[in-house]
């Protein structure tokens, strides 16, 4: 009896299928209620009625656009992906640049970029992703007023159409992050012929190449998408579409799974992990992101421009513990700006700084102050962030370091410490990551970045070695290169990272193929369904 | 007859006068919600500047969309445009106002009469029982369980409805929605667990006034009478008490639903069930001030008409309310 209810309630059975004992149900409701005459003609229960392999994911937010150029949110992109194909891909385990629809690309010098577009690929309008295409969809992305992501291509000086599939892209410096930066929001193709129809944007109305089409958008309540049939890569999922619910509320989201009205849901708590691994009906995806928490430092102020200091705090964090304390385990100690499985990670640098609170006495000795210091501390007032800033206190207490957090959202927390006012000595908030780690490094340490409150120098060579991990496209030399920038930020302490958050994710025994990537992001490639 | 046509103009003209009363009060209403919107952190155009945008594209976004205009201005705009029947559109997705309350109003409707129903079909027997056998065991127990249903919160009794007849029993999903527009049935199935979790307290308030109300009049000088007069039991019950205790019953029940509208908002979330509660919400916490305005509107105008119609049934169950 159990099993049929469940039954009824994930497939979509019609009222002319096995659906008695609800119908007794509602029957039995609608005598008590004296309102038969309520219920009108009955369709399927569901609301996916007729279609067998619709993945029914429970979503953590509604998307703030489905435009890649105008969205602010990083939560769009697993409602992006499936509509957009981008023109690099990654790996999911390395995010290592792969082929998307550039099927190849060129650094034919180091300031020209020359992708060659893959053939007979259509739009979901029947337009041709051509080069044209290629370079309305970047000009747009680069120059357009209502464009969130000119900065990402702010490295661009022209684009050429150079061939009927091969776009040019002349730099105004050396910049092989570029190829990364194109497997993310810049990199998704919108149909030309939807934006002139559209005027300019797609935000309700998004035609890309990607494996679904869109189908429906309701406001914080669902967005449906359906499968291309004639779709022209190999990565397709075997669905015929898949069904968003935005369910913000990550405990309700995980109970829809449980209770079958979501087959996955993504961007679980931590405290949920042990649920996930534990329930046999669940099966549970959960492995690092590059989302790291961390602590920025304003070395502009006083004890922090003292490299012994912010050495010290980094020596008096013990991250296994506060790992356990606030996350339920589930993180992975950050000791660098990125995770272990990451193409550049550096193993050396990882090393710098175990936990050590006798010797972040004896830095802050040296660097004197025997009796230890007193700082400013600045955080989110959000439950977790509230939780991760006693647990520290806490540590740093051992080793000398005292101070108090103050609290408040993350808009004005984050506005007060690195807009013009600067207050405070360090802010307790996350880094989300770039495709690209050497964006990571230049918008959080070079002088001139907003990321650097106290707009204090980089050490000597770090510019150097950044501006080399741009110019080479060889991975190995890209990997040398940024284990050179990550030595010189962890060496100089420019910042106190904590540990990476995991991406912990759901689903029910129908779904299989699932994988989760290091960006965090779920993509739904190769994902089936069973009956 | 001439009393009849009086009574009717009384009744014409208090419609009439609580619908203009209405203006100021939604003016008001909607003004204070702008108000505070102003006051609490968090700032829109950061948020659809993307994340970790530059100073300048966040002014670029309060130019583009009038954030850098004052406060007055931007409430006199929205109000100019709500006059004339334009609610704007979401800032952040661009769905227009109408067509978020249009597609989520009636799902909290549905659960908020739902759950009045269920109260008042519930709260009432046990009420009477109460009354009838008042100073009982039975009294007792029921009042009891009243008082532990006044004081249970809705959204913790939401959960164990979830733990046990859905996520154990599967009677019922646990989270989720259907539109009532799309299949009335359904809509009805997936409202049960959130109607359940508001009626509580609506039970336990029913029945509580009803016994309360009924033992007062039960004890009266008239009813001492009509029992003298040899009437059954029974037959003063339902004659004589209900009769006479129905404005009070009516005027909880309006004033109940109300409260259950409110609540909705919690319940929302437990169920995920895409309300206008929980447009508020997230409205809110985005600084997505249209929406927010919108929404508010439409409830206070449910909650206007709400209480004009308890008014009018009260006047038609008791004329004497019309002389006052």
């Amino acid at each position: 009896m159990k099993k049929q209810h469940r039954d009824q309630h994930d497939e979509d059975l019609t009222i002319n299928g096995n659906g008695v004992s609800r119908r007794a149900f509602m029957g039995y409701l609608s005598g008590a209620l004296a309102a038969g005459t309520l219920l009108g003609p009955t369709r399927a229960w569901g609301q996916n009625g007729g279609k067998t392999a619709l993945l029914r994911v429970g979503a953590n937010a509604n998307p703030s656009s489905l435009d890649p150029a105008t969205g602010g949110s990083g939560s769009d992109h697993v409602f992006l992906y499936p509509l957009y194909d981008t023109l690099v891909t990654w790996d999911f385990e390395t995010l290592k640049a792969e082929p998307g629809l550039a099927e190849s690309w060129q650094f034919t010098d180091p300031k020209t970029l020359v992708l060659t577009i893959k053939q007979g690929v259509l739009f979901h309008d029947g337009t041709a992703l051509d080069a044209q295409a290629v370079k309305t969809n970047l000009d747009r992305n680069r120059s357009a007023e209502y464009s969130n992501i000119r900065a990402d291509l702010a490295s661009v000086e022209a684009i050429t159409v150079s061939g009927e599939h091969q776009v040019t892209l002349t730099l105004k410096n050396p910049d092989t992050a570029l190829p990364l930066i194109l497997s993310d929001r810049a990199g998704m193709m919108v149909s030309p012929a939807a934006l002139e129809k559209h005027g300019g944007r797609v935000d309700r109305n998004p035609v890309g190449a990607g494996f679904m089409r869109f189908g429906n958008w309701a406001d914080g309540s669902e967005v449906v998408l359906n499968a291309v049939k004639d779709y022209h890569g190999d990565n397709r999922p075997a669905l015929d579409g898949i069904e968003f619910k935005v369910i913000t509320d990550s405990a309700t989201r995980l109970r829809a799974v449980m209770s079958g009205q979501a087959d996955l849901a993504y961007h679980l708590d931590g405290r949920q992990k042990p649920l996930v691994e534990k329930m046999p009906t669940l099966s549970g995806a959960i492995s690092s992101t590059i989302y790291v928490y961390q602590l920025y430092m304003n070395m502009a102020r006083k004890p922090m421009d003292d490299v012994r200091v912010r050495q010290a705090i980094n020596y008096a964090i013990d991250r296994q513990a506060f790992i356990r304390a606030t996350m339920a385990g589930a993180g992975e100690p950050a000791y660098m700006n990125l995770p272990e499985s990451h193409w550049a990670f550096d193993k050396d640098t990882a090393g710098l700084y175990p936990y050590d609170p006798e010797k972040a006495k004896a830095l802050l000795a040296e660097a004197g102050y025997p009796d230890g210091i007193e700082l400013d501390l600045r955080g989110y007032n959000d439950q977790s962030s509230v939780q991760m800033q006693e647990v520290l206190l806490a540590q740093f207490a051992k080793a000398g370091i005292r101070g108090r957090f103050r609290t408040g959202t993350i808009a004005d927390m984050s506005a007060a410490y690195f807009g013009q006012q600067k207050t405070g000595d360090m802010l307790l908030s996350a880094w989300t990551g770039r495709p690209d780690p050497s964006l990571s490094y230049s918008l959080m340490y070079t002088e001139d970045a907003y990321f650097n409150a106290g707009s204090v120098a980089p050490p000597e060579g770090f510019n150097d070695a950044l501006l080399a991990s741009r110019s080479s496209d060889d991975l190995e030399e890209r990997k040398t290169a940024l284990a050179q920038v990550q030595r010189l930020v962890m060496e100089n302490a420019l910042v106190a990272p904590l540990a990476f958050r995991q991406s912990i994710v759901a689903s029910n025994d129908r779904v299989s193929g699932y994988q989760n990537n290091l960006l965090g992001k779920p993509k739904f490639n190769g994902v089936s369904l069973k009956g | 007859m001439a009393t009849a046509v009086k009574a009717n103009r009384v009744k014409q003209k208090m419609v009439a006068s609580r619908l203009l009363q209405a203006l100021p009060i939604l003016i008001l209403a909607t003004f204070i919600v702008f108000s505070l919107m102003q006051l609490i952190p968090g700032d829109v155009a950061v948020t659809l500047a993307g994340e970790n945008a530059s100073a300048e594209r966040i002014a670029q976004i309060r130019e583009a969309y009038g954030l850098n205009q004052p406060f007055l201005a931007q409430y006199g705009d929205w109000l100019w445009r709500a006059a004339q029947g334009d609610l704007g559109a979401s800032l952040l997705s661009g769905e227009p106002v109408a067509q978020t309350i249009a597609r989520t109003f009636p799902n909290t409707l549905l659960i908020a009469v739902y759950a009045v129903l269920l109260s008042v079909l519930v709260g009432v027997p046990l009420g009477i029982l109460a009354a009838t056998r008042s100073g009982s065991p039975l009294d007792s127990g029921i009042m009891g369980a009243a008082s532990l249903g006044v004081a249970v919160p809705n959204f913790w009794f939401g959960m164990i409805l979830v733990l046990y007849l859905a996520l154990t029993f599967k009677w019922f999903p646990a989270t989720g929605f259907v539109s009532p527009r799309e299949d009335f049935s359904a809509a009805l199935w997936y409202a049960t667990l959130p109607a359940l979790a508001l009626c509580t307290n609506g039970i336990a308030e029913v029945a509580r006034q009803l016994r309360s109300s009924l033992v007062e009049i039960q004890s009266s000088q008239h009813v001492r009478t009509l029992h003298a007069k040899g009437l059954s039991p029974a037959r003063i019950l339902w004659k004589h008490g209900l009769k006479n205790v129905s404005v009070n019953l009516l005027t909880v029940v309006g004033l109940l639903f109300n409260k259950i509208l409110a609540a909705t908002v919690v319940v929302e979330a437990v169920f995920a069930i895409p309300g206008i509660g929980s447009s508020i919400v997230n409205a809110v916490l985005q600084g997505d001030f249209p929406v927010v305005q919108g929404a508010v509107l439409a409830m206070v105008v449910t909650v206007i008409l709400v209480n004009l119609f308890t008014d009018l049934a009260c006047t038609a169950l008791d004329p004497r309310i019309n002389e006052l």
